[in-house]
């Protein structure tokens, strides 16, 4: 029997996973405005015969409190333009792009992603999201974002429309390669979950761990079989982000040294945004200013409190805080080491049902994916676990899924 | 000074939405010298045209384009996002026509004023993207538009940056016209009224006499000329041979500068496009 083949997803948004990543020197933070960084990072991704590309997406700019940022790498351009072009220059990368059900209407989406599907021939996908920023629903005209498991119902009303379209724009022509975009998710709650198992070809979520890995695939897949779906026919692919070096010593130098490119000012505003409440005009050697924080956040208040609670019963200063929650992202698996480490551990976790694939996060854009790509990609292959050539031109060939499904949701 | 005469064309067949059709049609209006490729038109909705622009960026380096917009079927802040990504691409190439069929009365011109206030959230000096600093930007050149129209409500800013051409042309049909008194381009035909707008585009069949049209040129009676395509690949470089030659050479630089056509001072606070700063 053939050893288990390992899908590589990249997750290209921005300039790279750490705060930091755009000022390394390999980092080309003009490059995301230009399609000449598209196009290459697009080839970077054929050449390591990656079934994808994704983006994530908000409705939203960065900052807290109406505060932009100015220290984090920002805006986002529109990733479904993003996609397309990519789709202009490859032949083979699946394009997956994150829609928001709840400040899109089925007809809108429906049509972005049959044109997506149609110019490039069979290879697009549809990360949905109901979208979860509280800052999001002025851009809107609303006050408040719906709550969550009315997002989740209306998305699920969504999704059912949007197919419903997609079967009558198919048999109206020119045909949808693929009937319509695969299917992708990345809901961590209950409802996300519920919603992946009816709906999700392909899922993406943290996992720091293999045990991680390995609770969360075996959850979705035991969800995807109660509701009668085959739990084969679901591609789980958690986040992988990596530092890499000749040795480990060497790996986790590389990766302090892009941890210390960031300094306090841009760890109180990756602070600021994620606490949701703009802390850029507090003492960094200070304390943390829990009751500010609690009275201004739009995010739930426990989950915020349960964040900054640790910091006022030590008396941590606001600066230091702030390094420290930078440094530690939560809940993602950052991998230090060796390409050979790496490639080991990627298999490990395949083999322990940790994973289908990994969606690989690099450190920063596009020296971490050329990296990946050309000292990673060549192991999993010589090892037998990573395709030397694409079996087809659609992203459901590429992911081993059947070419068509019958539409549902 | 020379006015450059502007070569315009529209397409909205649905099989325009396949690559295999949509490459050498758009390799074949580079090659007519076309200034401006309009995708989709009034009365049609044949694809999503601002998703072919996007994959058009790549493929063709000179070539203006637009996508329509129904206003019907899409909101302002995604249409900025998407017109401001397509600009980047395309190094300042972009335009778009808003078509009001089937939207409520006002809700296109709407479109139009919330995604301009979307777009000038943003300063054209707002990038710094320096390494050494770590300043990535200057936050006193972003501001929350706050626009309130009659549809659409969008605070902002904008998760997009300013475009490089500032605004993407705006292009106003007279087929399908829209109350905007400071559109970049109008297309109109004879004996219909003229939508105001900097420049006036008429429109012709391919077959329509040149002298006759050199002589409103001259005259100053239009701008250029605007053919809808019906057969694409045949039509093309008969357009070339009997019309690219009343063009003259154009100055260099983005598409508002090849085809003079500065942003309208009534619709931004400033008076060009973002830079991105280059570092080594």
């Amino acid at each position: 029997m053939m050893d288990k083949q390992i899908h590589l997803w990249a997750f290209l948004q921005g300039i790279g996973f750490f705060p930091s990543g755009w000022m390394h020197e390999r980092a080309r933070p003009a490059g995301v405005f230009s399609m000449d960084y598209y196009a290459r990072v697009a080839a970077l991704a054929e050449q390591g015969r990656f079934d994808a590309i994704v983006f994530g997406d908000q409705l939203q700019s960065r900052g807290a409190g109406g505060r932009t940022p100015e220290r984090m790498a920002m805006p986002t351009l529109d990733p479904v333009s993003l996609l397309t072009a990519m789709a202009a220059v490859t032949r083979h990368i699946g394009l997956v792009a994150t829609v928001s059900t709840t400040y899109n209407t089925p007809e809108m989406l429906a049509e972005r992603f049959a044109a997506m599907e149609r110019i490039s021939g069979g290879r697009s996908g549809w990360n949905i999201v109901t979208t979860a920023h509280p800052a999001t629903a002025p851009n809107f005209g609303e006050v408040d974002l719906p709550p969550k498991d009315e997002r989740y119902r209306h998305a699920k009303d969504v999704v059912a429309k949007a197919c419903e379209l997609w079967a009558a724009m198919d048999r109206a022509g020119p045909a949808l390669p693929q009937g319509r975009p695969v299917l992708v998710q990345a809901g961590q709650s209950g409802d996300g979950r519920d919603f992946a198992a009816r709906t999700a070809e392909a899922i993406f979520c943290p996992a720091a761990t293999i045990d991680a890995g390995i609770d969360f695939r075996s959850d979705l897949r035991s969800r995807v079989a109660a509701v009668g779906r085959n739990p084969d026919g679901v591609r789980i692919m958690p986040g992988l982000s990596c530092v890499l070096g000749g040795s480990e010593e060497e790996a986790r130098a590389n990766h302090a040294a892009i941890l210390d490119l960031a300094d306090d000012a841009l760890a109180i505003e990756y602070l600021s945004e994620s606490l949701c409440c703009d802390l850029t005009g507090f003492d960094p050697a200070g304390q943390v200013p829990v009751e500010t924080i609690l009275a201004q956040t739009l995010l739930p208040r426990a989950d915020i409190a349960r964040a900054v609670a640790p910091a006022a019963e030590k008396g941590t200063p606001l600066g230091e805080f702030a390094a420290h929650f930078m440094r530690h992202p939560r809940g993602h698996n950052v991998f230090l080491g060796t390409p050979e480490q790496m490639a080991d551990m990627m298999i490990a976790w395949r083999d322990a049902g940790a994973c289908d694939g990994f969606t690989l996060q690099p450190s920063y854009m596009p020296g971490g994916l050329e990296d990946f790509v050309e000292q990673v990609v060549p192991i999993l292959q010589r090892r037998g676990r990573l395709r030397t050539e694409y079996p087809g031109t659609t992203l459901r060939a590429s992911l081993g899924l059947p070419s068509r499904e019958t539409v549902t949701a | 000074m020379t006015r450059p005469f502007i070569l315009s064309a529209s397409i909205g067949e649905a099989a325009f939405a396949q690559a295999h059709i949509a490459a050498p049609i758009l390799r074949a209006a580079e090659a007519a010298g076309l200034d401006l490729m309009v995708m989709g038109r009034a009365g049609e909705r044949p694809f999503d045209a601002q998703v072919l622009l996007a994959w058009a960026a790549p493929l063709t380096s000179r070539l203006g384009l637009v996508a329509t917009v129904p206003a019907s079927n899409a909101h302002p802040f995604h249409v900025a996002r998407a017109l401001s990504a397509v600009d980047f691409l395309s190094a300042g190439r972009t335009g778009w026509s808003v078509i009001p069929e089937g939207a409520p009365g006002g809700m296109a011109e709407d479109m139009v004023g919330a995604a301009r206030a979307l777009w000038d959230g943003w300063g054209s000096d707002t990038l710094i993207l320096d390494k050494a600093s770590g300043r990535y930007l200057d936050a006193s050149k972003v501001r929350a538009s706050n626009y309130e129209g009659p549809f659409f409500k969008v605070a902002g800013p904008v998760n997009a940056m300013r475009p490089p051409l500032g605004h993407p042309l705006l292009v106003v049909d007279g087929d399908a016209p829209i109350a905007v008194d400071d559109a970049d381009i109008a297309l109109f035909a004879d004996g219909a009224p003229v939508p105001p707008a900097t420049k006036r585009l008429l429109k012709i069949a391919p077959g329509a006499d040149v002298a006759a049209i050199a002589a409103r040129f001259e005259a100053g009676e239009i701008d250029g000329v605007h053919f809808t395509l019906t057969d694409a690949l045949a039509q093309l470089p008969g357009i070339a041979a009997r019309f690219a030659g009343l063009g003259s050479e154009q100055p260099a630089g983005d598409l508002r500068a090849r085809l003079g056509l500065p942003i309208p001072a009534t619709a931004s606070n400033q008076p060009g496009g973002a830079v991105v700063p280059e570092f080594a």
